[in-house]
């Protein structure tokens, strides 16, 4: 079991982060939602929604889980034209950049941050090669902030899930009906099970003193099925 | 600097090839485009300032290449329409594309946590939209040519450096885009890979003049013993994944740093 304090889920109300609040919700913790609504770009608005979203409390425990709905919808590269590839990759990357400097900005020493993000990138996907691009980028951007950031004893670690459970739940463009087949060797080694209970465990244990010597390391919540690498 | 070291006798052939190198006139980029000249290929500098490419076209030329040097600013989409358009006119095809170019301020240590979105967007217009500008741009013409797109990537986009976060962030950004278009494109005969090199740049050569214990110590730090050379070190590996001895290699990243990085 996590320590006392907050989590707060940052894309808490939609896909994976709204599983996942309801996932940790039910395992007792106190959570706390920035809405991916909010321009995740304006750094004052982010910072001010980190705080209020943890309340009384402190944000021990602070999950990225958001990702521009635009990178979903799959498109031959050569069809997109420049706003189309900002929206769908560099978006998502601004994004990460200026809620981690907030995430910093209103952790105490000793949190635990943790990124999630779809098992995209490690393989490669035809069609969402601006989500590709976003997603490695987010993910090493962590591992170097895993770095930067332990001399305060925050850790920073990703959980990444299978890309439909990535928009769990949800009703935007391309989710869950028209996305391209992750390339796979095969099926997941362990049987089906809930993707948000399975990252709620996680969380709660990258949250927890018991993992306060793991930081820059990538999980995979997918129950083996990429097992990279 | 790199003239100083041989080339390898071996270096595949790029006989009758036409490459473009983004950011040929220094470090990597201008290694690359002597080891493409060693290889016979017709060489584009695509540079910032042509007339600070004249030294690299030379040596292009004298390892017995042919260059031609085209303004090509890659944060600027129509310098680099125009560019890769020029090629094509000069030569009718266009056989590889090599995205060299970083940020001037890519190698400068970054402060994460206080660092602007004005800094951000340096990086990332070079490294990120640079990246599917310049594929896009080259596309019709290497899958008529059964071409290849080659991105310079680092370790830093492996392994993520405290010091710079961000360039470690877009380096690897093009790995993931590397990986998904190669996936993409491979229908089309065009390959897409990546090299993650460790070289000596401008600044390691002015460092090992003014503190070579400290260089010595770098150096120690790489199995083989030394630090690569753009060219010599560099360029081959960099040929090989353009050349046809490559032509079943796609969505890879070579990292060629003497053994310093292992863990890809």
């Amino acid at each position: 079991m996590a320590d006392e304090g907050t989590t707060v889920v940052v894309g808490g109300d939609r896909g994976i982060g709204r599983a996942l609040v309801e996932a940790l919700a039910a395992r007792g913790r106190a959570v706390g939602v920035v809405p991916s609504a909010l321009d995740l770009a304006d750094a004052d608005a982010v910072r001010a929604e980190l705080a209020a979203a943890a309340g009384d409390g402190a944000m021990t425990t602070a999950v990225l889980a958001h990702l521009d709905p635009a990178g979903f919808v799959a498109t031959p590269l050569v069809a997109l034209d420049e706003a189309a590839w900002d929206a769908a990759a560099e978006r998502s990357l601004r994004a990460a950049v200026v809620v981690l400097q907030q995430i910093h900005a209103v952790a105490p020493d000793g949190a635990a941050v943790v990124v999630v993000l779809p098992t995209v990138a490690g393989v490669g996907v035809p069609g969402l090669v601006p989500l590709c691009t976003a997603v490695e980028g987010i993910r090493v951007m962590a591992k170097a902030l895993a770095r930067r950031w332990g001399a305060r004893r925050i850790t920073v670690n990703t959980v990444e899930v299978e890309l439909s459970a990535f928009l769990l739940g949800d009703d935007e463009p391309g989710a869950g009906v028209d996305l391209p087949s992750v390339p796979v060797l095969g099926s997941p080694a362990l049987p089906a099970g809930s993707v948000a209970a399975d990252v709620a465990g996680l969380v709660d244990l990258l949250g927890s003193a018991d993992a306060a010597g793991l930081t820059g390391a990538l999980l995979a919540a997918d129950r083996g099925t990429v097992m990279l690498p | 600097m790199s003239v100083a070291v041989p080339m390898p006798a071996a270096v595949p052939s790029m006989a009758g090839r036409v490459v473009l190198v983004t950011g040929a006139a220094a470090g990597v980029g201008r290694g690359v485009t002597e080891a493409f000249g060693a290889a016979g290929a017709v060489v584009a500098l695509g540079v910032r300032r042509p007339e600070a490419a004249r030294d690299a076209a030379d040596a292009v030329r004298a390892a017995g290449g042919t260059a031609m040097v085209l303004r090509c600013d890659v944060t600027d989409a129509a310098q680099s329409a125009a560019a890769i358009a020029a090629v094509v006119e000069a030569h009718g095809r266009l056989d590889a594309l090599v995205h060299n170019a970083v940020s001037n301020r890519s190698s400068e240590p970054t402060d994460f946590e206080s660092a602007s979105l004005e800094l951000w967007e340096e990086h990332a217009s070079v490294s990120v939209r640079a990246a599917y500008r310049l594929a896009v741009q080259a596309h019709p013409h290497l899958k008529a040519s059964g071409g290849a797109l080659l991105l310079m990537t680092s370790p830093a986009g492996i392994e993520g450096s405290a010091p710079l976060p961000f360039y470690s962030a877009v380096k690897a950004a093009q790995r993931g885009f590397v990986r998904a278009l190669a996936r993409e494109w491979g229908p089309d005969g065009i390959r897409v890979n990546s090299v993650a090199p460790l070289a000596v740049s401008p600044a390691l050569e002015h460092l090992k003049a003014t503190d070579p214990e400290r260089v010595a110590r770098l150096e120690g730090l790489v199995p083989l013993g030394w630090l690569g050379d753009p060219a010599a070190d560099i360029g081959p590996p960099s040929v090989f994944l353009c050349s046809d001895a490559a032509r079943y290699v796609t969505g890879q990243t070579l990292v060629v740093s003497g053994g310093r990085f292992t863990g890809l």
